[in-house]
């Protein structure tokens, strides 16, 4: 019998996505925090967290894309070198046809005696020129390059999309286009060693700030890789429910022990050896998820595994507008 | 006649990579497989001088496959080519790959050629040196003529040393590449058991240098600053035999230094068998300023009586 132990985490009212993280803090925390400098002093410490941590996973994404790029660089590399020197070889095969021919062409052909032996040297050289594969082996290097370099031009458009460098404000979003591209930036921690489920509905977009909702899912994407070890299979299920859009990050590993549970979303709370884990990553999600006005719910099992859903509110006045 | 072709065996998840190999090595005979089971099975198969083969593949990873046609076909030299470097895949290509060369991707075509022609001609021209354990009279012999010399300025991991090794080993200690060289010059000393860098500096071009001169002198490298690069290095310009991290287990340490004995001693047996773990000379230039000068000339003019080759000549 599976015991699942739920818990409810963070749970806001529907509609009060609060847009930016500084607004939301400032609001929830006026009632607790006695101080205004005291609650200025937190509100800087907590940006500074989710500042960090940002640029933690941007290193980490950028090392996974660099490692992911290594593969079809190497290849599209040796092929334009190799391809140079293919043509290279060919085109000395087709001097020397050339220089061929010069001297047929001095040959006096009134003379009956020289047909035979300028059709065998018309034979060699047709030889020569089609017994030539290079031509054809460069023109198969050459169409693997081309497949190279669009896998690399989409890790780079991923990269650039995730990051949102040009524009850190809201946007309106396609949390499956997200999930797409967390699962990128994640894959050399997936790939060779963990399966990938992808149940994906159909969603209406979202407002929100798309670095941030990335980094929320890459987080949960790491932690369950992380959670799996060796092998295992990572299951994103997303569907519209009600008036909630609602996403499962869902792995087969260990589960979270009881006497941790209550702890994972607090700052600076790690499982992980020291000097490994910073302990913030979940306490992020779970801000970024509040800032949004969403909620974020986790069910674990010991050895079935964990699954994770965050739910945004939808919102309606952007339904009623045409696709 | 010509020499026979050379016989490349390369494995790799994404086709289009076995396919730029199999272009760029076109003068020889190319295997390609994306199956690391089926290469297991060709290298004996198809009697291959150079595996080429990638890490990170999903049925099983790169060193688990050269450790088993390391078992399978021991003549074949191994390269490790991977676009990823942890230090755990390093690590497993030193210690049960014993590769030859750890390269990344992207590669340079001119260098990877190179090297996969230079392996070719020592997997014909070597001999491969088993590895078995030694017998009780070897290693009686073995422990009365080799020396081991542990290079290390930490007076703590010294003492470790000293408790697992003593019982077995003549040890002898150095905390600096000068008392080190001492050693060596009065010493035959089959094995070299290093720390990665000391206080004072950075102790891996010693262990480069030694390697580039006397080959069949066998490094353990043990070290608690471990990173992927260093070890890179460490395999490509020091072919070290064993890589551990600290802390010093009795276990693995034990094992890692009879082991290193133990390939020591064939090679003395067994001179010719030493090419398969040359390295690439250094020039000069690239020498720390230590070293460079009459250091360097000391490691080139270690007695040979010293260095247990004179017997077997």
């Amino acid at each position: 019998m599976m015991v699942e132990a739920i818990l409810l985490v963070a749970c806001l009212g529907v509609g009060a996505y609060a847009g930016l993280l500084k607004k939301q803090l400032a609001s929830s925390q006026s009632r607790v925090v006695q101080g205004a400098a005291e609650l200025e002093k937190m509100q800087q410490s907590q940006a500074q967290v989710i500042h960090t941590t940002k640029l933690a996973s941007l290193g980490q994404m950028i090392a996974g894309v660099a490692h992911e790029m290594n593969t079809p660089i190497g290849f599209v590399k040796s092929n334009v070198e190799v391809v140079r020197e293919l043509l290279g070889e060919h085109r000395e095969i087709v001097a020397k046809c050339l220089k061929g021919f010069e001297t047929m062409l001095a040959v006096d052909l009134t003379n009956p005696q020289m047909h035979e032996p300028m059709r065998r040297a018309l034979a060699k050289v047709r030889a020569a020129l089609a017994g030539d594969e290079r031509l054809r082996d460069g023109d198969e290097l050459l169409k693997d390059s081309v497949d190279g370099l669009v896998q690399i031009a989409n890790l780079v458009k991923n990269l650039k999309g995730f990051a949102r460098v040009d524009r850190d404000g809201m946007d309106l979003l396609d949390l499956n286009e997200c999930i797409e591209s967390a699962l990128t930036i994640a894959g050399h921690q997936l790939r060779d060693r963990i399966e990938v489920v992808r149940e994906l509905g159909q969603l209406p977009k979202i407002h929100g700030v798309a670095s941030q909702i990335n980094q929320v899912l890459l987080n949960l994407i790491t932690n369950a890789a992380q959670a799996m070890g060796d092998s295992g299979t990572l299951t994103l299920v997303s569907r519209r429910s009600g008036d909630q859009v609602e996403i499962d990050v869902g792995d087969t590993g260990g589960g979270i022990p009881d006497e941790v549970l209550p702890k994972i979303f607090d700052p600076f709370f790690t499982t992980k050896p020291v000097g490994e884990g910073t302990g913030l990553g979940l306490s992020i999600v779970h801000k970024i998820v509040q800032s949004h006005g969403g909620t974020i719910k986790v069910r674990t099992a010991p050895k079935k595994g964990s699954t994770f859903t965050i739910s945004f509110p939808v919102d309606h006045a952007l339904l009623k507008q045409p696709a | 006649m010509s020499e026979p072709r050379i016989k490349v065996l390369c494995i790799d998840d994404e086709s289009r990579i076995l396919r730029a190999l199999k272009a760029l090595f076109r003068d020889m005979d190319v295997h390609v497989t994306t199956d690391p089971k089926e290469a297991i099975r060709w290298a004996g198969e198809f009697d291959i001088d150079v595996v080429v083969c990638d890490q990170r593949m999903p049925k099983m990873q790169g060193i688990e496959v050269l450790r088993e046609i390391r078992i399978a076909h021991p003549r074949a030299m191994r390269i490790l080519l991977t676009g990823y470097a942890d230090l755990g895949a390093v690590l497993g290509s030193v210690n049960e790959g014993e590769v030859f060369r750890y390269i990344n991707k992207p590669w340079d075509n001119a260098e990877l050629r190179e090297t996969v022609q230079l392996a070719a001609k020592i997997a014909r021209d070597a001999p491969v040196v088993q590895d078995k354990a030694m017998d009780d009279v070897s290693r009686e012999m073995a422990r009365r003529e080799v020396g081991i010399l542990v290079i290390e300025d930490d007076p703590e991991v010294q003492q470790r040393m000293r408790e697992i090794l003593q019982p077995h080993y003549q040890v002898r200690f150095a905390s600096s590449p000068e008392r080190a060289l001492q050693v060596l010059e009065k010493h035959e000393t089959g094995v070299v058991i290093s720390e990665t860098a000391g206080q004072h500096g950075d102790f891996t071009a010693l262990i480069k240098a030694l390697k580039q001169y006397h080959p069949h002198i066998a490094t353990v490298v043990v070290t608690d600053r471990a990173n992927a690069n260093v070890a890179i290095d460490l395999i490509n310009e020091g072919q070290v035999f064993r890589l551990l991290l600290k802390p010093v287990r009795m276990g693995s340490c034990r094992l890692s230094v009879d082991a290193a004995v133990g390939r020591y001693w064939q090679l003395k047996q067994n001179p010719s068998a030493t090419r398969r773990y040359i390295v690439a000379p250094r020039a000069e230039s690239q020498l720390p300023s230590w070293l460079a000068g009459s250091l360097m000339q000391r490691i080139k003019l270690l007695p040979s009586r010293l260095l247990g080759l004179a017997r077997a000549h």
